[in-house]
């Protein structure tokens, strides 16, 4: 027997499930709308996808963001493979302690870490521009990467490698040949979460951006300030096929594990 | 080899986020230059001037924000999380992946959809107008109230995700048997399912409350920039008052917040674990 409650609640989760997407239909079908103001439709066009090709000042900033996010997400892959190889060596205490400090820009507040890289840019003198840009997207990048690479490195089986080197591999053979293949998905999802992180981040770009390294969000953030434009609601649709790409090539898999695994720890 | 391996992480998280976050603490207590600039010395004047009340208005604005945000998003969080994990695991799936989309999806877009939708002859002023509940002059945007329709929106998916994952494992049929036993369905849920909910609304509100009071672009694109949030504070103070000392005064306050719910929740958590031992 079901109870009233129950289907008020299956209601409410699927108004709630549908609620999360209304915003972006109405961004794609707006993104259509041949209007100069975005809200009175006015037939359909795909002259704001026109427009945004030849809007330069929104391609210099697509290129500031790809290449940020190209290299940081590298690095911070990177870091985290290396991190997940050597903190397999540490005993629990310095794993603990390590571990600690590597998921901390997961909870300290994304501002207060742009304030402080800010600080110490300003103490060194440093000019900001696309390296400091690249550092801040690094901090926000790393654990997300790490959190994915050490969790697939934690449940590779370490007797696969010893197997290896008992066959006569060195450990730079056992690695390449063994433990690489292996971690093969998880690095590519590790790589394309960090991507997609760096790409769309705002608050950490706010204060690591210099003159001529302006991210597109920063670009789309300011263009918003003086309204909505058709334009934008076009950008924002490339941005949600780009969402989906991402999500697979990623796979549910892998990001059933970062999703649900990152909120039980 | 094992420090070799560690040493690029281990050098970023001391070089760009440890190191920078002591001296966001010392900055704090420094005194300003005719520049804004940190000029150094021992000071509490920075802390003193975040006492004035238009200060103290956008912090108590902002934890009431957070709160209100964190207790919309438990609650909404838990009822779909319990839909989702009362389904067939295909269903299950599913739903997920009907979840993540719009978790990934650009933070920036999931922002301005929401001026697509609320703006003055949009489909929800439309649509309010039609029904007779606005008059075709009330406008939705910028307001407080669309502020934290943004704020909702934005966090939803991320508190819906530790929820779940704590509910999915759960046998459904303890449900049932609670129901055949007698329970009503308020107690099968506050009784049976929501303790075992619990460590994932924790997590859940964590990942929710402090993020909220860093948040600085909703409050201006759907908020017009008139109620403020922590997060705008630290940013108005940085770029356009080029007050940097009082800058890192803010963001060490919104650091004590942080340190201060995370006892909370880590108390609440340990009250938990024992009950359950």
């Amino acid at each position: 027997m079901k109870h009233t409650l129950d289907t008020v609640t299956a209601w409410l989760a699927r108004g709630v499930i549908a609620f999360l997407y209304i915003p972006i239909v109405v961004v794609v079908v707006l993104s259509f709308n041949d209007s100069e103001v975005t809200y009175k439709w006015a037939g359909f066009s795909t002259r704001w996808y026109g427009e945004l090709s030849r809007n330069t000042e929104l391609l210099a900033a697509l290129r500031v963001s790809a290449e940020t996010a190209l290299i940081s997400a590298t690095l911070a892959t990177l870091c985290g493979l290396l991190a997940a190889m050597g903190m397999a060596r540490l005993r629990s205490r310095g794993k603990a302690v390590f571990s600690g400090g590597l998921f901390l820009p997961l909870i300290v507040p994304e501002i207060v870490l742009g304030v402080a890289l800010l600080s110490v840019f300003g103490a060194m003198s440093a000019d900001l521009g696309t390296q400091t840009l690249v550092l801040g997207h690094l901090v926000v990048t790393l654990p997300y990467a790490a959190l994915i690479v050490l969790g697939a490195y934690n449940a590779l089986d370490p007797a696969l490698e010893e197997a290896a080197t008992d066959l006569g591999c060195n450990a730079w053979q056992a690695f390449r040949r063994v433990t690489l293949p292996l971690l093969r998905q998880p690095l590519l999802a590790a790589w394309l979460l960090s991507f997609t992180i760096s790409f769309g981040n705002i608050v950490m770009s706010t204060f690591t951006n210099g003159v001529g390294s302006t991210t597109l969000p920063l670009r789309v953030y300011s263009m918003l300030k003086g309204g909505l434009t058709p334009e934008i609601n076009a950008l924002g649709t490339i941005l949600v096929l780009f969402t989906l790409l991402i999500i697979l090539g990623v796979g549910l898999r892998q990001m059933r594990r970062v999703l649900l695994g990152a909120g039980r720890s | 080899m094992t420090t070799l391996l560690l040493a690029p992480a281990g050098i970023t998280v001391a070089g760009l986020v440890l190191v920078p976050l002591l001296l966001v603490v010392r900055n704090s207590f420094a005194s300003a230059d005719a520049y804004g600039g940190i000029r150094g010395g021992w000071t509490l004047a920075n802390y003193q001037d975040l006492m004035d009340p238009v200060y103290l208005k956008v912090f108590s604005y902002s934890l009431g924000m957070a709160a209100l945000n964190t207790a919309v998003c438990l609650v909404l969080g838990y009822v779909v999380s319990y839909y989702l994990s009362s389904r067939s695991p295909q269903r299950q799936m599913l739903l997920l992946l009907l979840i993540i989309v719009p978790f990934w999806t650009d933070f920036l877009v999931r922002t301005f959809a929401w001026i697509n939708l609320l703006s003055p002859g949009g489909p929800v002023n439309s649509l309010t107008d039609a029904i007779g509940f606005t008059d075709g002059a009330t406008q939705w945007i910028p307001s407080q109230g669309a502020s934290f329709v943004g704020l909702v929106y934005a966090f939803l998916p991320t508190a819906i995700f530790p929820i779940y994952a704590a509910l999915r494992s759960v046998d459904h049929s303890l449900g049932e048997a609670a129901r055949d036993l007698g329970c009503g369905w308020w107690r099968v849920h506050t009784r049976v399912l929501l303790p075992i909910a619990r460590p994932g609304m924790l997590a859940a509100a964590l990942l929710t409350f402090i993020p909220t009071l860093g948040v600085f672009v909703i409050p201006v694109l759907l908020g017009g920039g008139r109620d403020q949030l922590v997060g705008n504070l630290i940013v108005t103070l940085y770029t356009e008052f080029r007050n940097q000392p009082m800058g890192a005064a803010a963001s060490v306050v919104l650091l004590l917040l942080m340190v201060a719910s995370m006892a909370v929740f880590g108390l609440a958590a340990r009250r938990l674990r024992r009950k359950s031992a």
